[in-house]
This record gives C-alpha cells, structure tokens and sequence, in this order.
C-alpha cells in the first residue's frame, strides 16, 4: 500500500474551526484525521516532502522523517500540528490495513476508559451550566466534571456547588476538577485553589501555571491538596522533560497533538515511567478512546461532546454509563459523511494535493 | 482468534566459542536455551526465545483464550496478575517470554514482519560488535573483530576490568581489526560491575589517555544511581548500564538522577512492551537505547522501530543450533528479512537431538560474580585465559 495523494477541507463543527484530512492510498483505504484548520496548507507540504509513494504501515518510521524532515526550521507549533495529523492519518491506514480498529492495532485490549464531562462555556448562565451537567450526567453516567475557573472567585465557588449539584442526582460521590488555562500565577493559583478545597475536594487543578513553568506547577503541587495536572499546551515529548525531571506534575495530559497517536503514545510511557497517570484531552469524536486503551495509566478522557457535532464525520465512540467504549469499525472509528462534508465546506475547499 | 494452548521446551547448546567477562573470564561455552510457544484456535503459533521456562505454567491462566492482538493489554493484565507476589525474577523472564510470542503472534497474524508491525520504516538496524571477549586469545580477539570489519562493523566493544595493562593492549588489538570499516571506530569497554565507582573512574581515565571511548558500560552496581552518575561526572565516556534491571520502574531512579548516559534495553528482560516503554522514557530525556545481544539477533526486530535506538550488540558465538533465520550482517547493520513476525522458525529435529544428546561442555548455572568484585582487583591466574600464560 502506498500514499498517494491527500485531500483536505475546512468545516465549522459547533464553536470550532475544523480540518478535515484524508490520506488517500493505492488501494481502497483512506486514512482520516480531523484537527485543527490552520495546519490544511502544511499537511499538503508534508505530504508531498514526505509520505507519497510510502507504505502507512511504517508509521513510526514515518512520523521520525517527518519530523527530522523539519528539524532545522521549526517542528513546533503549526509543524507539530501538521505532522500530528498526519500521524493519525497514517495510523488509520495502517489499522484498516488490517482490518481492525485502532485500538487493537495499537494492542490495547477492548477500551473502557473512565469519563469526565468537560464544559466549554464560562459565559454561559448558571441555569445552563447546571442544566448541561446534569443532562450529561442522566443521558452518559457521568461520574466527573470539569469546570473552567478564574476570574472571578465568588462565582467560581457558585459554579462549582452547581456543577457538583447536578453530577450528583445521579453520583453523590461525583468528582470536581477545575481548570484555570494558564490564567493565574502560581501564588494566585495557591490562594484561590485553597479557598475552593475548604468546601470541595477537587481530584485535579489544570494548567494553574503557565505551561513552561515546572517551578510554578511544583510550586503549587506543593501548595494545594488536590493534584496538578497540565501539558496540554506542550508540543512534544522533549518539552516535558522539566516536568518529569521536577516532578512538577502529578497527572500528565496527553492529546494526538503531542506528536500524533506515535508521540502520544510515547508520552504516555514516559508518565508511566514515573509513576504518573495521564488524562486524555478531548478529541473530535472522542477518538482519544482508542488510545487510552494502549496507555498503561490512562486515568480519565476529557468529553466535550459526548456525539460528534455538525454531522460530517461519525465515530465509533460510544459514551454510556460514565465510560468511553470503542467498537470494531476499522481504524480510528472516524466516518466522513462526504454529502454532509460537501455542504459543510466552507469556501475554498476541498484542496487536493499529490499527483 | 484466541490463545489456547503453550509449550515451553528447554535445552543446552554448546556454542562454537567460549565467551567471557571479568566475572568469569576463563568463559563458558555451554549455554542454556529455552523456546515457548503460544498456541491460538487459528494454526498459527507465537515463538520466544529464551527464558520462557517454568513459570508461564503460572502466568497462562491470565492470558488464555485471550485475542494476541491485544499485546500492551495483555502485557498490563499480566502484570496486575502477579501484582501481590512481584514480577521480578523467574516472573518477569516468563512475563516477558509471553509479552515477545504475543508480539510475533501479532506480526504473523498480520502477516508482515514485527518491524513493520511496530511500525518502522526498514528492518535495518546498526550494529556494534562485542566479543564477550575477556576468554579469547589476543589473536582470536583480533580475528573476531577482524571478521566483524569484513561486514562493515565499525564498533566494537571490548570485556575488561582485570588487567589494565593487557586491556589497553587489547583495546588496540580490538582498534586495529576494526579500523578497515572506520578511520574512527566506535570503541566501547564493558566491566560488568566488577569496579567500585572511583575504581572504574581510575581504571577509565588511564585508558581515555590513549583511545576514546565512546561509553563504558555497568562501571558500577546496576542499582546504584550514586556510583553511575558518580563516574558519569568523572569520565569522558558515556556511561551504558541497565541490562541487569528489567522494568521501568528500575530505570526510573537512574534516568531521575542522571546516572545514565546510554540505556541497554532487552525484550527478553522486559518484553517487547516493556522493552518500548523503557524507550519512550528515555527518549524523554534524550537518551539513547542499545539492544543487548540474542540469539539470531532476533530483537532487531524491536530496536529498529525504536526512535532513539544507536546501535545493537552482535556477539556471534554461534546459539542458534535449532533456529532457522534469514537476518544477516552487511554494511555494518542487522538487514531484517520479510518473514512474517520475528522471522525465526525452530528446526524440531535438530531440537529434539539436543535434548536427547545433551553436549558436554563448560558451563555455570548461574553466571557468578568474581571475588574482590567492588573491592580490590583479583587479576586472572596464569593459564585462567589464554593471554595470561601458564608458567
């Protein structure tokens, strides 16, 4: 099997921006990926540098060329971005090459990973916060949310109780995560997570640093009772070497944006290596399952839309009863509805690359 | 398809050569064999070289009718299987035999080659040469390294720690037999934990007088983070340890305090998986992974689909009496061939000849650790190695 063209087009999936990547192949199969929109011209670029005439099984090998193709200008950020994509492209390639869903490719036994309901809506009133959790709670089993914090300390302390209100109709015992996104110092971060820990047992605070700062996250670690859990602001594997070697983490995120499902999966590993769990970030389709199924310490899936929005592309996700489950389709479970893609482009697109 | 069935056979071979170290520097050429099977309900069979003696009876429970796909799944269930008692020892050497047939298993079923499985681009990966020397003449240590040259092996890494006048004579010996494939080659010492940490930094600095040394390996005791990082600090060298330590968590203390410069992975020691694992932790850090030796060279199935592998060590003592390959040695690197899993299928007849003729050789079950190790230096005796003559 060969790579020999790749085809992308923009979408608007509820608040985002999305690109959609496929990776055309010699046979029938086509690998699909969908991540962020600004990467579409460099998916292209790679693709022709890289990975025409290749074989998608030597993902591995692949995913080294391309970023070693890119060592001396930038494989960072945007670059990072692209080859990321790319590498879950391949990775579908080469399960459905075998018939098999991603997370059996990856040798991970069936995925159960345990579930948090992440809110994306700090602007939105009380009334739908509660309302948003507590449906999550009743319609997938929910046993965790995750509330977006910092600005104002009154409310945030109002939001939690909500947020803990309606998880609990259906688990008093629901677990309360917060997430400030690099908004506070680490001092601040210790005064307001304190106050909040009077009233609720938190399981995590997220990016209460900004993400380079391993003194700062440290710092806090030490400052709070509830864990610290960041990284997913990082690119890749060597830009966690400060926090493992600080032990400024106590959970480490992972996404398929830290190099692709190849990057992720090494991550993963090296948290394992140090005895800390990993928190999947949320993903289009939650496709995130499949790899937690591979991760030794996959502690919990971040969930923003239980069911893909927008209808373009299905997943084979599932979320019931506070878990993700992964099914049988071939490859990472990510269907394009191409009628549905056609209208849904936005102008411009699709781009076809390759000969 | 689903696991249902192993076997697991144990032999003694007697190698073409005797191999040695500073333990053990007279050598031995009788060596332990062992091969387990994996059986599933499709006819197709997972191998494993090595260790995969007595223990699997206890582990297989865990792992039965399972789907061997299912590789890193499985490898954590058997993990949490022998949580309570520990997976160190006999168990981890079983765990791990069951973790590499799982993983062939898996390249077998999808029909390809185990590199490719694990995703790597060529099934090609370099190679240093090491002697396991420390019993071979100073003519037989020429002609191994001599005939690794021919292959276009431009590394080589040399058994020392007794003799300090005659390693530096060997060190050159080994130089020059290699200096055909390289004006430069890569020179390595490895004294298996025989020094205390200030005596190899002693030892180490006499010699970097003279050659380059590119990494000396165990220098200290394979735990102790405190001597490793101790002679790091003091020597120019890089220091390689870690093949006596199996799981990530023992490598844990060494990479969290900088005791290692080049980290030995084996699969038969921590499993394909954990053979990974070790890897991508490392890879964290920077630090590069160099498999150990192996029958068949088999593990270069794994090393080449690992992103921060340098080079592996080929010893060819001649082990693989029952084994049937295609790998061989050109330019230098291990070329992987496109049988499907590792590529290795066992000769019945000549096995079952083995086990019914047992060869009579030299052998220490298990491989000792020499007086005055970590202490004081016992040089070999006269006639104890051949470059050592008797009176």
């Amino acid at each position: 099997m060969k790579v020999t063209a790749i085809e992308t087009s923009l979408i608007r999936c509820g608040r985002d921006l999305h690109c959609v990547a496929e990776l055309r192949t010699d046979s029938e199969l086509v690998g699909v990926a969908v991540g962020r929109e600004d990467v579409r011209a460099l998916l292209g670029q790679i693709t022709d540098a890289v990975l025409l005439g290749e074989d998608p099984r030597a993902v591995t090998g692949l995913w080294q060329r391309m970023f070693d193709a890119r060592r001396k200008s930038d494989h960072g950020g945007l670059v990072n971005a692209a080859i990321s994509m790319l590498d879950v492209a391949l990775w579908d390639l080469k399960a459905k090459a075998n018939a098999e869903p991603l997370w059996k490719t990856l040798g991970g036994s069936r995925p159960r990973i345990n579930v948090h309901a992440s809110g994306f809506d700090p602007s939105g009133s009380d009334d739908s916060l509660f309302d948003w959790y507590r449906s999550l709670a009743k319609r997938f089993g929910f046993r965790g949310g995750k509330l977006k914090v910092g600005f104002d300390q009154e409310a945030d302390l109002r939001r939690l109780g909500l947020m803990q209100q309606a998880l609990a109709e259906c688990n008093p015992e629901a677990e309360l995560m917060i997430d400030a996104d690099e908004c506070w110092s680490p001092k601040e971060a210790i005064r307001k997570v304190r106050e909040m820990e009077e009233r609720f047992d938190l399981t995590w605070v997220e990016e209460p640093a900004r993400r380079w700062d391993f003194l700062g996250h440290k710092r806090v670690s030490n400052g709070i009772r509830s864990a610290v859990c960041a990284g997913e602001s990082l690119d890749t594997l060597g830009d966690f070497l400060p926090h493992f070697h600080e032990r400024s983490l106590d959970i480490v995120q992972v996404g398929t944006w830290h190099g692709g499902i190849t990057g992720a999966l090494q991550l993963a590993d090296a948290a394992f290596g140090f005895e800390l769990p990993v928190m999947l970030c949320a993903s289009p389709g939650n496709m995130h399952a499949h790899l937690g199924a591979a991760m030794p310490y996959c502690m919990s899936m971040e969930v923003v839309d239980p069911v893909p929005v927008g209808g373009v592309f299905a997943t084979d996700v599932r979320i019931e009863e506070g878990w993700a489950v992964a099914g049988d389709r071939p490859g990472n479970g990510l269907v394009i509805d191409h009628e549905a893609l056609a209208k849904a482009a936005i102008a411009g697109s699709p781009a076809s690359r390759g000969p | 398809m689903r696991i249902t069935g192993f076997r697991s056979e144990v032999y003694l071979m007697k190698a073409d050569r005797a191999v040695g170290d500073a333990n053990l520097p007279e050598g031995v050429d009788l060596l332990p064999g062992s091969i387990l099977y994996l059986e599933t309900d499709e006819n197709i069979t997972g191998i494993s070289l090595g260790f995969g003696g007595s223990s699997v009876k206890a582990l297989f429970p865990a792992i039965e009718g399972a789907d061997p796909r299912e590789t890193v799944g499985l490898w954590t269930r058997l993990n949490d299987w022998v949580h309570k008692a520990g997976n160190e020892g006999e168990a981890n050497y079983a765990l791990s035999a069951i973790d590499i047939a799982l993983w062939d298993l898996k390249a077998k079923i999808a029909d390809e080659p185990l590199w490719r499985t694990l995703g790597a681009r060529e099934g090609r990966v370099k190679a240093y040469a090491s002697g396991l020397d420390y019993c071979l003449s100073d003519e037989e240590l020429f002609a191994f390294y001599r005939r690794m040259a021919e292959l276009g092996v431009d590394s080589g890494k040399l058994k020392v720690g007794l003799d300090l006048k005659a390693d530096l004579r060997r060190l050159a010996i080994m130089r020059d037999a290699l200096s055909i494939a390289s004006p430069r080659p890569n020179l390595m010492i490895d004294s298996n934990e025989y020094w205390s940490p200030k005596q190899a930094v002693r030892y180490i600095r006499q010699m970097e007088e003279k050659f380059d040394l590119t990494w000396v390996e165990e220098p200290a005791r394979r735990w102790d983070y405190d001597g490793l990082r101790l002679v790091s600090k003091q020597v120019a060298a890089a220091v390689a340890t870690a093949e006596n330590i199996n799981s990530i968590a023992d490598v844990y203390p060494l990479i969290a305090n900088e005791a290692v410069d080049v980290l030995n992975v084996s699969a038969l020691h921590s499993g394909v998986t954990g053979c990974r694992q070790i890897a991508n932790m490392a890879r964290a850090f920077d630090l590069p992974v160099s498999m150990m030796n192996c029958q068949a060279n088999f593990m270069a199935q794994v090393a080449a689909a690992l992103p921060n592998h340098n080079m592996m060590e080929v010893v060819d003592p001649g082990r693989e009496h029952c084994l049937k390959f295609a790998s061989r040695i050109e330019d230098g690197h291990i070329i992987l061939g496109d049988a499907p899993g590792f590529g290795i299928e066992i000769d019945e007849a000549k096995l079952a000849e083995l086990k019914a003729h047992p060869p009579v050789g030299k052998g220490r079950f298990p491989f000792p650790r020499r007086e005055g190790a970590g202490r004081y230096i016992v040089p070999p005796a006269p006639g104890e190695v051949p470059w050592r003559r008797g009176r």
